[in-house]
C-alpha cells in the first residue's frame, strides 16, 4: 500500500507542476460552460430573460354587458402567471407611449389593441375585421416571437369560438337564435373564461426526476458544465495515464520493474494518481460552479457517489486507451479521437439534456451518456435512489475497461 | 563461491523468425568480483542485463542469481540485485533526494532506515549540497552518480551496471569507475557492461567477450590476452619500399610474422624492445628510411580481433 501511494503521490506532484495541463483540466471547462451559459441565457437557468412587452389597449368594449372587454383579455393572457417568467408586461396607456417605448429600446415589442377590438370580437357582423399591432424591435426575435404567438394564439381561440358557434348553427335546425347572435354568445363565453390560457396556452414544463415531486429546473450553466466536466475528466485522466507511455521511454517505468515490486502494485498505484487526479478535478469544478455560477448539483451523496463513479470510468478508459498504444503522440491522438467520438454519443456537448430516437439509444451504449443522465437527475433533486443505473452501467464500464487495460499492460511489459 | 550462473541464456525476439538477440550465453560470477561484458554496440550486453534483471523473459535457458532463478523467482531476485541502466532513469522534475527517497520506497525503505539510507547515499555521490535542486538541473556527470545511488539504495547483493560511463566527461567517468572499485573493496558483485576495452582492462577481474549474441571468451585479461599468443604489434611505414623488404625483416631476429598491407608493415613479435633497433638497421641497409613506427602491446582489442576478425569498434 505504501508503494501504490508513493507512485500515486508522485504522479499527483508532477500533475500539479504542469500548469498546461491544470489549465486543460480546470480553466477550460468553465470557461467553456460560462460561455456556453451565457449564450444561452446568461448563465442563470433555463428561463430566458423576460421579453420587456409594452401594452396599449385602446379597446372600447363592447358585447353584454357581463361580458370583459375583448382587449382586457388578450392583455390578461400576456400578464398571466404563465408567462410572467417570459413577459415582462406594462400597461403604457396609448399607442404612441408604446412604440416609443420599443424606438427608445426600453421595451422588445409593443402590443396595440385596436379601439374597436371587442367590437369586432363580439359583433355579429361576419365581414368585419380589426388587427392587433404587434410593434416589435427586429433584434429581439425571440421575445418577438414569443409575444406573436401568445397573441396569435388568443386571436385564433376568438376565432374559433366564432367559428365553432356558426358552424354548430349551420348543422342544427332552424332554431330561436341567429348564427350572429350564437358566435356573440360563444365569444362572450370565451372572454368569461378568461381566455384559452388553461386549454392552448404555452406552458413550460421540464423533465420529472421518477419517483420525485419537486423536481428542479436544471441551470443552462449548470447543465454545460456537467458535461464539460465528464469530458474534460477523460482528458485529465488521459494525461495522466499518459505518464505510463512517458515513463517507458524515459526508462523510469523499465527501471521500476526491477525492483521488488509487483506489476499489480505499479499499475495499481498509476490507477490511483489517475483516479485521485480526476476525482480532484471533478471536486474543484464542482465546487467553482457552485461558487461562480450558482449551480445546485443536488444532494451530497449522490453527487459524491457520482463523481466517484465518473473519475472510475474516465481512469479506466484512460488506462485502457495508454495499453493500447506505444508513445504519446499515439495515445494522445487516438485518445482524443475516441473521447470525441464518446462526447459526440453520450452528448456531452448538449449538457445533460437527454436526446430522443436513435440518439437516446446511442447515449446509452456510452458510459459518459449514463453519467450526463446521473448529474441530470441529481440536479434536479434526485437523491442516490433515482442514481441506480446510472452509477451501475458506468461503474460496469469502468470495471470492464480496468480489466483489460491490466490484461494488456500485463501482457506487454510482462 | 558463484553467486550469478548464467546457463545457456538466449533470447528470440518475435519467434519464430524475428531477432537472436542472445544464442545460448553461459558464464559464472564469483561472490565479490567484478566481472565486465565486452562487445559492440549490439552484441547482446544490455539484452543479458535485461534478463538478468527480469525486465525481460528468456526464451530458452535460465539464470540464477544468489541461487534464484530469474524465470521462476523473479521477486525474489529483483530483492538482491542493484540495476544501473544505460540511460538515465531519474524523474527531471523532481529533486536528487525526493527521487532518492521514492526509490527507496521501491525498494521497501520506509521511515528513519530510508531517511538514513538516503544521507549515506548523498554522502557516497557526493551531492549533498544539490541535494534538493531538480535533477533537470544537473550535469551529465551528476545525473549519472544520483542513477547508481538509486541501485545502492537496499544495499544489494550483485549490481549491474549497463554501459554507466557512456557520453560524460572524463572527471565523473574516473569518479565512477574509483566508486565502482570501492563497491568492489567492499564486498559487493558487480556485473558490468561496455564497449571501451580500457574500462573492461582497468575494472574487471574476469572478462566475457560478446559478439552477435554469443559468448566468444570469458576469462582474466592475461587469460584472454594468451589467446592471441602475447605477441606485440609493430606497425611500420617507410619513405620508400624496396623489393624484399618484407623478407629482410622477416629474417630479423625476434621477428615471427610479416604482413604488408599497402604502405604497410604489420610485424608481430614477442618483445619489441629488442626488435626495434633491428628494424631500423634492416630498413637503412635495404636504402629506406623507417618514417613512422607503432608498438601495440598485446590487449582486448586484440583478442576481439582475433577472435572475431573485426575490431571491436566496427
Amino acid at each position: 500500500m505504501t508503494k501504490i501511494i508513493a507512485i500515486a503521490w508522485k504522479d499527483l506532484r508532477s500533475t500539479a507542476r504542469n500548469m498546461p495541463a491544470l489549465v486543460m483540466m480546470l480553466l477550460a471547462p468553465l470557461a467553456l460552460a460560462a460561455l456556453l451559459g451565457f449564450a444561452f441565457g446568461g448563465g442563470g437557468g433555463f428561463d430566458i430573460a423576460a421579453t420587456k412587452v409594452a401594452v396599449a389597449n385602446l379597446d372600447r368594449g363592447g358585447g353584454s354587458a357581463a361580458a370583459p372587454g375583448a382587449g382586457a383579455t388578450v392583455a390578461g393572457i400576456l400578464t398571466s402567471p404563465g408567462f410572467r417568467d417570459v413577459l415582462d408586461v406594462s400597461d403604457k396607456g396609448g399607442a404612441r407611449a408604446a412604440r416609443t417605448a420599443v424606438d427608445d429600446g426600453k421595451d422588445a415589442v409593443a402590443v396595440i389593441i385596436p379601439a374597436d377590438f371587442s367590437n369586432v370580437v363580439y359583433g355579429g357582423s361576419p365581414l368585419a375585421r380589426t388587427q392587433v399591432e404587434l410593434y416589435e424591435n427586429p433584434t429581439q426575435q425571440i421575445g418577438g416571437a414569443i409575444v406573436e404567438g401568445v397573441v396569435g394564439q388568443a386571436l385564433l381561440e376568438f376565432n374559433g369560438a366564432r367559428a365553432a358557434a356558426a358552424g354548430a348553427l349551420a348543422l342544427r335546425a332552424p332554431g330561436d337564435a341567429s348564427p350572429a347572435v350564437l358566435a356573440k354568445g360563444a365569444a362572450e363565453q370565451f372572454a368569461r373564461a378568461g381566455g384559452a390560457t388553461t386549454v392552448l396556452a404555452i406552458s413550460q414544463r421540464a423533465p420529472q426526476v421518477p419517483g420525485d415531486r419537486h423536481s428542479r429546473n436544471v441551470s443552462v450553466t449548470g447543465s454545460i458544465l456537467a458535461g464539460m466536466m465528464v469530458f474534460f475528466m477523460f482528458f485529465g485522466a488521459a494525461n495522466v495515464a499518459r505518464t505510463i507511455l512517458d515513463e517507458d521511454r524515459a526508462g523510469t517505468l523499465p527501471r521500476l520493474f526491477t525492483t521488488p515490486t509487483s506489476y499489480g502494485i505499479i499499475l495499481g498505484g498509476k490507477f490511483a494518481s489517475v483516479f485521485v487526479t480526476v476525482a480532484l478535478q471533478a471536486t474543484i469544478l464542482l465546487v467553482a460552479g457552485r461558487l461562480i455560477f450558482s449551480i445546485e448539483w443536488g444532494r451530497l451523496d449522490a453527487v459524491v457517489l457520482l463523481t466517484l463513479v465518473a473519475a472510475s470510468v474516465a481512469s479506466g478508459l484512460a488506462l485502457l486507451v495508454i495499453s493500447l498504444t506505444r508513445t504519446p503522440a499515439q495515445a494522445g491522438a487516438i485518445g482524443a479521437g475516441v473521447y470525441l467520438v464518446l462526447a459526440l454519443l453520450g452528448g456531452n456537448f448538449t449538457g445533460t439534456a437527454q436526446g430522443s430516437g436513435v440518439y437516446s439509444v446511442a447515449q446509452k451504449l456510452t458510459p459518459n451518456g449514463w453519467l450526463l443522465r446521473g448529474w441530470d437527475t441529481t440536479m434536479r433533486g434526485g437523491g442516490t435512489g433515482d442514481l441506480r443505473w446510472p452509477l451501475l452501467v458506468p461503474l460496469g464500464f469502468a470495471v470492464a475497461f480496468f480489466f483489460f487495460a491490466v490484461l494488456r499492460m500485463r501482457r506487454r511489459f510482462a | 563461491m558463484n553467486i550469478v550462473e548464467v546457463q545457456e541464456l538466449r533470447k528470440q525476439y518475435d519467434p519464430p523468425k524475428g531477432v537472436l538477440a542472445l544464442d545460448g550465453v553461459s558464464f559464472d560470477i564469483a561472490e565479490g568480483e567484478i566481472f565486465s561484458l565486452l562487445g559492440p554496440n549490439g552484441a547482446g550486453k544490455s539484452t543479458t542485463i535485461s534478463m538478468l534483471s527480469c525486465l525481460l523473459r528468456p526464451s530458452g535457458g535460465d539464470a540464477r542469481v544468489a541461487g534464484h532463478s530469474v524465470v521462476s523467482e523473479a521477486q525474489a531476485v529483483k530483492e538482491v540485485i542493484g540495476v544501473v541502466p544505460q540511460d538515465i532513469a531519474l524523474y527531471p522534475d523532481m529533486s536528487a533526494r525526493e527521487n532518492l527517497v521514492f526509490w527507496g520506497r521501491m525498494y521497501g525503505l520506509s521511515g528513519e532506515a530510508l531517511k538514513k539510507r538516503v544521507d549515506e547515499i548523498l554522502e557516497l555521490i557526493t551531492l549533498v549540497d544539490r541535494q534538493k535542486d531538480r535533477i533537470e538541473k544537473f550535469s551529465g556527470g551528476m545525473k549519472r552518480r544520483v542513477n547508481i545511488g538509486v541501485a545502492l539504495l537496499h544495499k544489494p547483493k550483485v549490481l549491474y551496471l549497463d554501459e554507466p560511463t557512456v557520453g560524460i566527461d572524463p572527471q565523473s567517468r574516473r569518479s565512477i569507475l574509483d566508486g565502482i572499485l570501492a563497491l568492489r573493496d567492499q564486498g559487493m558483485t558487480i556485473l558490468y557492461t561496455t564497449h571501451y576495452m580500457a574500462e573492461a582492462q582497468e575494472l574487471s577481474d574476469r572478462i566475457g567477450i560478446v559478439d552477435h549474441g554469443k559468448m566468444i571468451a570469458t576469462g582474466t585479461h592475461d587469460e584472454l590476452v594468451n589467446v592471441v599468443g602475447e605477441e606485440a604489434r609493430v606497425t611500420a611505414r617507410v619513405d620508400h619500399y624496396l623489393d624484399g623488404m618484407a623478407e629482410r625483416w622477416r629474417e630479423v631476429q625476434g621477428v615471427e610474422q610479416v604482413d604488408l598491407e599497402a604502405d604497410e608493415a604489420v610485424l608481430l613479435t614477442q618483445d619489441p624492445n629488442e626488435v626495434l633497433p633491428r628494424l631500423f638497421e634492416a630498413a637503412a641497409a635495404a636504402g629506406a628510411r623507417i618514417t613512422e613506427i607503432n608498438v601495440t602491446e598485446p590487449n582486448l582489442e586484440m583478442v576481439f580481433l582475433h577472435l572475431t576478425g573485426r575490431a571491436l569498434r566496427e
